[in-house]
């Protein structure tokens, strides 16, 4: 995949969730310039509000790429809603001429596995280091009865984006 | 060519302080939130006496928090800097004229070119 030359890129990244999705907005390696999550309260338009939204986002940051998660790899244990969703999210990029750009699971981890992150939380908290502004929003370490913290949405979406310059 | 700017930063500034639209709308003086979600939104522009309030909160300047509109109004700038040294150029200017052509020239390329030649 040919990458654009990075400086001060603006990225998008998208992470999907059951509740609505996380997203983060890059520009350059360094600096955030937002971040948060978007719950959705309509279940049975959740992918058209959750594309709404997203539209909302490319609208007003006009990114360079939009980065989402590669879910037809082998082993990828996605819901069909949320592949619909991505698929979506990539068809939304491509109307706005908006490059795109797919990570697996795999591949985000290998972007983080020179700084020895294990788990997902291990690279929430290397995030969280690299961008103390998202700090206060890291939840607890999750218990094996816990279900993911929505907020989890927010790293995995910045993971996503930095994925990008690695 | 360097990538543009957003025309401001202040919901990133606000965001990185944990301050709500609400809290900021206080601190800025403003009756509520709206005026907080318009500008962040781009979709109107702070007065001047809003955008010094901004600067006194976020502890960064006018020019960072509104880099994209700078970027624009510095451009504007140096075009008729450029048409007025035209203007007022003359092979032997007066103190006066070689003065303000320094100024101009420091508007069109930056006063780091202008320190470097000097």
């Amino acid at each position: 995949m040919k990458r654009l030359p990075c400086d001060n890129l603006r990225i998008l990244g998208i992470a999907p969730s059951t509740r609505g999705f996380g997203f983060a907005v890059l520009e350059g390696e360094e600096e955030l310039i937002d971040w948060g999550v978007k719950a959705i309260r309509r279940r049975e338009y959740k992918n058209e509000d959750c594309l709404r939204q997203i539209a909302d986002l490319t609208d007003r940051y006009r990114p360079d790429v939009i980065v989402v998660e590669n879910c037809h790899v082998k082993g990828s244990r996605r819901s069909p809603r949320i592949q619909k969703l991505i698929q979506g999210i990539l068809v939304l990029a491509s109307q706005r001429r908006i490059r795109s750009c797919r990570f697996s699971r795999v591949q985000v981890r290998k972007a983080f596995a020179l700084s020895g992150t294990l788990t997902k939380y291990d690279r929430a908290l290397e995030i969280a280091k690299r961008f103390p502004e998202l700090a206060p929003r890291l939840p607890r370490r999750r218990k094996p009865w816990m279900s993911e913290d929505e907020r989890m949405g927010i790293f995995d979406a910045t993971a996503l984006a930095f994925s990008y310059f690695r | 060519m360097p990538r543009r700017k957003l025309p401001n930063y202040l919901r990133t500034h606000r965001k990185r302080t944990g301050f709500s639209q609400e809290e900021l709308a206080f601190l800025l003086g403003c009756q509520n939130a709206s005026k907080v979600s318009r500008y962040e939104r781009f979709a109107r522009l702070p007065t001047l006496k809003t955008a010094l309030a901004y600067e006194a909160i976020f502890g960064a300047s006018i020019r960072e928090l509104f880099a994209g509109i700078y970027e624009e109004i510095e451009q504007e700038v140096r075009k008729r800097a450029e048409t007025l040294a035209q203007k007022i150029y003359t092979e032997n200017p007066d103190l006066l004229t070689a003065s303000k052509l320094d100024h101009l020239r420091a508007i069109i390329f930056g006063p780091d070119i202008i320190e470097e030649n000097s």
